[in-house]
């Protein structure tokens, strides 16, 4: 569906994009995982086409680039930054941004009903954003990005600053929009949300791809061993294994554990070892 | 096209809702017009000059004189002592001050030879355009005053014997010098009672009348605008336009830190098109604010613009000349904190340009200073439409000069503009 071949972006002495290959099947949710500054809306931007790369190329599968309008018509973006007009409706801001992607006028409405029922804001479609809640604004800025049913959704960090009702109203979204066939580009800091929803992550650090594959291929490659902690009478014991199960069973037999604590290895723990830093240090 | 329109109509709109904005745009410069105006033109509606009179010869032709000084339409006379009119005049509460000298009653009597009566004249420097048509009162009074002296046979008659008594008795004269006076007095004489006889109604003798002075209304006849709020309006103008280009320039910059630049750019909508429309929505709402106030002003003020066509060529080169400085502020501004002060760059150029006060009375270097701001032909080509009376010929200039300055600054802005605030 979107192709990224040996793409580099670079801003001053900045490489914000580093010889990224990567490919998103039609129908999935692709996952870009990285800190702050890894390079993720970078590549969100050179993807919609607002960017151009210095060396490589961007396309969507036998469509072509998105630097030409006709392709950029069949994708929809949800900005990292609220790009919303606060003294205009929800209501007005879809139908201003309905009407800059060229949707006749006609079409128009019943699109712009069914975004703002899709996002839960019809009942306060004739309010003025500047009114709204913070989640409220994250769900228009994601209606907004859907009114033309672009075929390739990208999502840039849609959930920061959301309270947990409004990421999880969220999710539900995204969840529905794939299953209609809505192929994603998910990109965020949060490894929980990424393990969640997306069918392939790719790690994204310092503009570079340090590893590209499906949540589980990636922990089993990358995430270590599992961590048993076991409480006894007297003692404490923690071991490392690849096999917890049979593991633990060996733990019980050394005595009467009275508590134990096993820690499965996670994306968290992918990200770890491949840049050796947390990935939310700065979050 | 419908792009650009959807854009402007945004743009419109978010502004109509900002009531610090709408306020500064439509209902600011109506209020620094109305009131300009009605400061300018007085209490009694019409622009007249305030100068004290002080009588220093206290006659009866003295008395007189400051009588029809003060009878005259255009000026607002006070009477005073020479000390208090000098004040006056100084801390700038009077224009200029008209002393009637000692001797101005007995010179009143001398027609032909002798000293001429004689006033003082002292105006304020400031106000000098006031003063050539101060001057052309005074001449013009004096003038009336000589006519009816000659116009009356009786008092043509009176003053004939006197000269000759005078002469009589003046030993400045020898006896040939006296003898072709009286032989002059004399035939004048004839010529007065002849005429009384023989004259018909309509062609009655006007007496001698050694320069005609037409009875010339300095106030109405002079070119100028019909009343001070021919002034003011344009003025107020300039302040609506540079409250519309604030407003604009800010709502670009607010428009990059916040992001909806770059959701725009990520539509198939072209770079041009994205500025078209907002350059648009500034040219619509000057455009339209100019005409609004300039309605008021026809329907409430009496300003009538002395041509249509050349004031839809004024507005439509001022407000491209002022979208053109919307664009270029806002490029300057990085954030909507320093666009917003931006404001003062504005109002430098109102300053230098006549935006807040006329430019007549600035100082010659401060006039060709503001042939440096677009504030001055912005004004220059209003006031052309309005009552300077210009033709397509004088209305090229100021118009190709803001014109210019619109394109100019417009690529200026385009060629740094940034569509990210990163």
């Amino acid at each position: 569906m979107l192709i990224f071949h040996h793409v580099i972006k670079q801003f001053d002495s900045i490489i914000a994009v580093n010889d990224l290959t990567l490919k998103i099947r039609k129908g999935e949710i692709f996952g870009l995982l990285g800190p702050n500054g890894a390079g993720k809306t970078t590549a969100v931007n050179l993807a919609v086409g607002i960017l151009k790369p210095d060396k490589g190329y961007v396309e969507m599968e036998s469509i072509g680039s998105p630097e030409s309008r006709a392709v950029r018509a069949k994708i929809g973006v949800a900005t990292q930054a609220l790009a919303l007009y606060d003294d205009l409706t929800g209501q007005e801001n879809l139908d201003f941004f309905g009407r800059m992607q060229g949707i006749g006028k006609l079409q128009l409405k019943e699109r712009v009903n069914w975004t703002l029922d899709f996002a839960g804001l019809f009942d306060r479609r004739k309010d003025r954003v500047k009114t709204y809640s913070g989640g409220m604004k994250r769900r228009l800025n994601l209606a907004i990005a859907l009114l033309h049913s672009p075929s390739l959704l990208l999502l840039d960090e849609p959930t920061v600053g959301v309270d947990p009702q409004s990421r999880n109203a969220i999710f539900e979204s995204i969840m529905h929009l794939n299953k209609e066939g809505h192929t994603i580009l998910y990109t965020t800091h949060y490894i929980e949300e990424a393990q969640r929803l997306c069918d392939h992550v790719g790690i994204l650090d310092h503009g570079k791809l340090l590893a590209l594959d499906t949540v589980k291929n990636l922990i089993d490659k990358y995430g270590g061993e599992s961590t048993i902690l076991a409480e006894y009478e007297d003692r404490e014991e923690k071991i490392q294994t690849r096999q917890p199960v049979k593991d633990l069973e060996k733990l019980m037999k050394r005595g009467s554990i009275r508590h134990f604590h096993m820690e499965s290895p996670s994306l968290e723990g992918v990200f770890l070892k491949l840049t050796g830093k947390q990935l939310r240090d700065d979050a | 096209m419908k792009v650009i329109w959807a854009l402007a109509l945004k743009d419109i709109r978010i502004l109509l809702r900002d009531k610090f904005g709408f306020f500064f745009t439509f209902f600011f410069p109506l209020a620094i017009a109305i009131l300009f105006g009605v400061i300018f033109s007085g209490d009694s509606g019409s622009s007249k000059i305030g100068i004290c009179v002080v009588d220093e010869d206290q006659t009866e032709q003295s008395l007189q004189f400051a009588t029809a000084l003060d009878s005259s339409n255009a000026l607002e006379v006070t009477t005073c002592s020479r000390e208090e009119a000098e004040d006056l005049v100084r801390r700038g509460t009077s224009t200029a001050y008209v002393v009637i000298k000692k001797g101005f009653g007995e010179a009143s009597q001398h027609f032909f030879w002798g000293d001429p009566p004689t006033v003082e004249l002292g105006v304020d420097p400031a106000r000098q355009a006031e003063a050539g048509m101060l001057q052309g009162i005074l001449t013009q009074s004096a003038a009336n005053r000589f006519e009816t002296l000659f116009s009356d046979p009786e008092i043509m008659n009176e003053n004939l014997n006197l000269a000759r008594d005078s002469i009589t008795q003046s030993t400045k004269f020898n006896q040939e010098e006296q003898s072709r006076w009286l032989q002059f007095f004399n035939d004048l004489d004839w010529i007065t009672t002849q005429q009384q006889v023989t004259a018909s109604e309509e062609d009655v003798y006007q007496g001698v009348e050694p320069i005609r002075i037409e009875n010339v209304d300095v106030v109405i006849q002079r070119e100028g605008p019909a009343n001070s709020f021919s002034i003011t309006f344009p003025q107020g103008i300039i302040w609506g336009l540079i409250g519309c280009t604030a407003a604009f320039s800010i709502s670009l910059v607010v428009e990059r830190t916040r992001g909806t630049l770059i959701r725009l750019l990520m539509s198939p909508v072209g770079r041009m098109q994205i500025l078209g429309g907002k350059a648009l929505a500034c040219f619509l709402t000057t455009f339209s604010m100019s005409i609004v106030i300039l309605l008021i002003a026809f329907f409430i003020f009496d300003v009538i613009p002395a041509s249509l066509p050349m004031l839809v060529i004024a507005l439509f080169s001022v407000s491209l000349a002022f979208v053109g400085m919307m664009m270029l502020l806002s490029v300057l501004g990085k954030t909507e904190r320093s666009a917003g002060s931006l404001w003062s760059v504005l109002l430098i150029f109102a300053m230098l340009g006549g935006g807040m006060i006329p430019l007549f009375t600035m100082p010659s270097w401060m006039r060709t200073i503001s042939h440096f701001s677009p504030i001055k032909w912005a004004i220059l080509a209003m006031e052309g439409a309005l009552w300077r009376q210009f033709t397509v010929r004088e209305m090229l200039l100021p118009s190709g000069i803001l014109i210019g300055i619109g394109i100019a600054f417009f690529m200026i802005g385009l060629r740094m503009f940034r569509w990210s605030a990163e």
